[in-house]
């Protein structure tokens, strides 16, 4: 990993070492450590309040953790002398509710940070631009605005944003949860197919079928620790901790049907 | 016999239009016609009025609110940000200005900068200045509070998406937040550009040559020297109306539009 930027996949590491993170009283991270190896995907899973996305949040500290270490690529995060704006740069983070830049045409929403962080030229940012746009199966509606757009739209755009700037890795939080469920199925073949090609992601998700399928490990946490972490076909086909039990017939079996009275 | 809600509705309403209609009538009955006619409606004489009242009045007029305009928005960009930095200091010079210029009447602040100024530092400024620091100073306090609304009525999540995309806090503000906080106060803008304008008549406090006459003080003087009564100051405000309809209308048009894109 060096400073040099160009279009192939080089994919980061992250390392994150007995994070902390309360708010007041409360303590919502206490003391995770997780390790993601450069190319591999990692889901987080776990109830709402778990933590899970305020974990994925302090790895590109839009969250300021109270204790612990974080290292992306080269960069320590938690170093308070750490060039923050260099470090997002290589790190794409796509949020759950999309986040586009509303006033912004779609090729605009793609350009802006090239252009204004990267410098780019327009016509280099446009074509960075057009090509991420082509990838998430978007190129065609480059001139729209995102409120012309559906929300699996929306989002495979933000996708392609985050990937204009060349990320060595990229956040996912819970991308598919604001979604109709006839447009989760195109973000995630997008988020598979950015998977094969080696990028290093880190995905909160209740898409338990996209974590057994695509995941190289899937990570339980519950009450701000680390339950149960393994491959995915141990963690979410043979979970060995009750609290894993528990959720995951709760996800699996929404509907209880068959299981109360078990 | 009972009245049904709806019948009742129909007659409470004939009752209002009636009273109205009795109020006017009143109202036209009380006026004294005869020296309306002579001292406020008087047209026949407003001629000498024309065509200075375009050339001069309504041009410093628009002039005056520009030059307020600008340095209120400038200032009431600045002011807004200082308010809602993380830094306590800024956070305290703003609100103790805005809260000084809001309650101070804009009179005051016209005499403070028009005479004041000259007493305290011996410098006499040209009239366009006293009016852009004067009006500029009072438009600034105003305009802070609905640019502060407009900053913090955009989503957090655009920030945040901003910084991930590796911009500075700066950046994300200039290209990001900013011109959506300007979209969403576009019509309480333009609202305060109609107060900007009424206040430039303010101005009449100084003495102006006649070259610097404004609406107001153009139609003051057309009091004294045309023999019409109140006759010139009608059309004043006349061609007040000229300039602050079109911004109503705009302002209105603003309104619809984004509450169109809104989803």
């Amino acid at each position: 990993m060096n400073d040099v930027v160009n279009s192939t996949v080089r994919a980061a590491g992250v390392n994150i070492k007995d994070l902390r993170k309360s708010y007041g009283n409360n303590e919502v991270l206490k003391g995770i450590s997780l390790t993601v190896e450069p190319g591999q995907v990692v889901c987080l899973i776990g109830p709402s309040g778990s933590g899970k996305s305020t974990l994925l949040r302090c790895v590109n500290l839009l969250e300021q953790p109270n204790a612990g270490t974080i290292n992306v690529g080269k960069f320590e995060a938690t170093d308070p002398d750490v060039d923050l704006n260099r470090m997002r740069q290589s790190v794409g983070m796509v949020f759950q509710h999309f986040n586009l830049f509303p006033h912004l045409s779609v090729l605009d929403n793609c350009t802006i940070s090239q252009m204004k962080v990267l410098k780019r030229s327009k016509s280099e940012a446009g074509d960075v631009a057009r090509r991420n746009l082509e990838r998430v199966g978007l190129g065609h509606l480059a001139d729209r605005f995102p409120d012309q757009l559906s929300g699996g739209q929306q989002q495979r755009v933000a996708i392609a944003r985050a990937l204009s700037m060349d990320p060595q890795l990229m956040l996912f939080d819970e991308p598919t949860s604001a979604l109709d469920p006839e447009t989760v199925g195109d973000v995630l073949a997008v988020m598979r197919k950015l998977a094969q090609e080696g990028m290093t992601m880190l995905v909160v998700t209740h898409e338990m079928g996209f974590a057994r399928e695509v995941a190289d490990r899937v990570v339980f946490m519950d009450a701000g620790v680390v339950v149960e972490e393994g491959p995915a076909e141990n963690v979410i086909s043979a979970p060995t901790q009750p609290r894993t039990k528990e959720f995951l017939r709760r996800v699996l079996d929404p509907t209880h049907i068959g299981v109360e009275e078990a | 016999m009972a009245m049904t809600a709806r019948q009742r509705a129909k007659v409470s309403l004939y009752v209002q239009a009636g009273i109205f209609v009795v109020a006017v009538a009143a109202v036209i009955i009380a006026v004294d016609w005869k020296t309306v006619g002579t001292s406020v409606f008087n047209f026949a004489k407003i001629g000498p009025m024309f065509p200075d009242i375009f050339l001069v009045g309504l041009k410093n007029t628009l002039i005056y609110t520009a030059l307020g305009f600008v340095v209120g928005l400038s200032g009431g960009l600045l002011l807004a940000l200082m308010k809602l930095s993380s830094f306590p200091l800024y956070r305290w010079l703003a609100t103790g200005y805005i809260e000084f210029f809001r309650g101070v009447p804009a009179l005051l602040v016209f005499i403070a900068f028009g005479y004041g100024v000259p007493l305290a530092f011996g410098i006499q400024w040209d009239v366009n200045i006293i009016v852009m620091v004067s009006l500029g100073m009072v438009a600034a306090a105003y305009i802070a509070e609905t640019l502060r609304a407009g900053l913090q009525a955009v989503p957090k999540g655009q920030m945040e998406a901003a910084r991930s995309l590796g911009m500075p806090h700066w950046r994300a503000m200039v290209s990001i937040v900013i011109p959506q906080a300007f979209k969403i106060v576009l019509p309480p803008l333009t609202n305060e550009i109609i107060l900007l304008t009424k206040d430039s008549s303010l101005i009449y406090v100084l003495g102006l040559t006649a070259s610097q006459y404004e609406l107001t003080k153009f139609g003051r003087d057309g009091i004294s020297s045309l023999g019409a009564g109140l006759t010139p100051l009608l059309v004043a405000g006349a061609f007040y109306l000229v300039i602050t309809i079109p911004l109503s209308l705009l302002a209105r048009k603003f309104e619809s539009r984004s509450a169109r894109t809104k989803r």
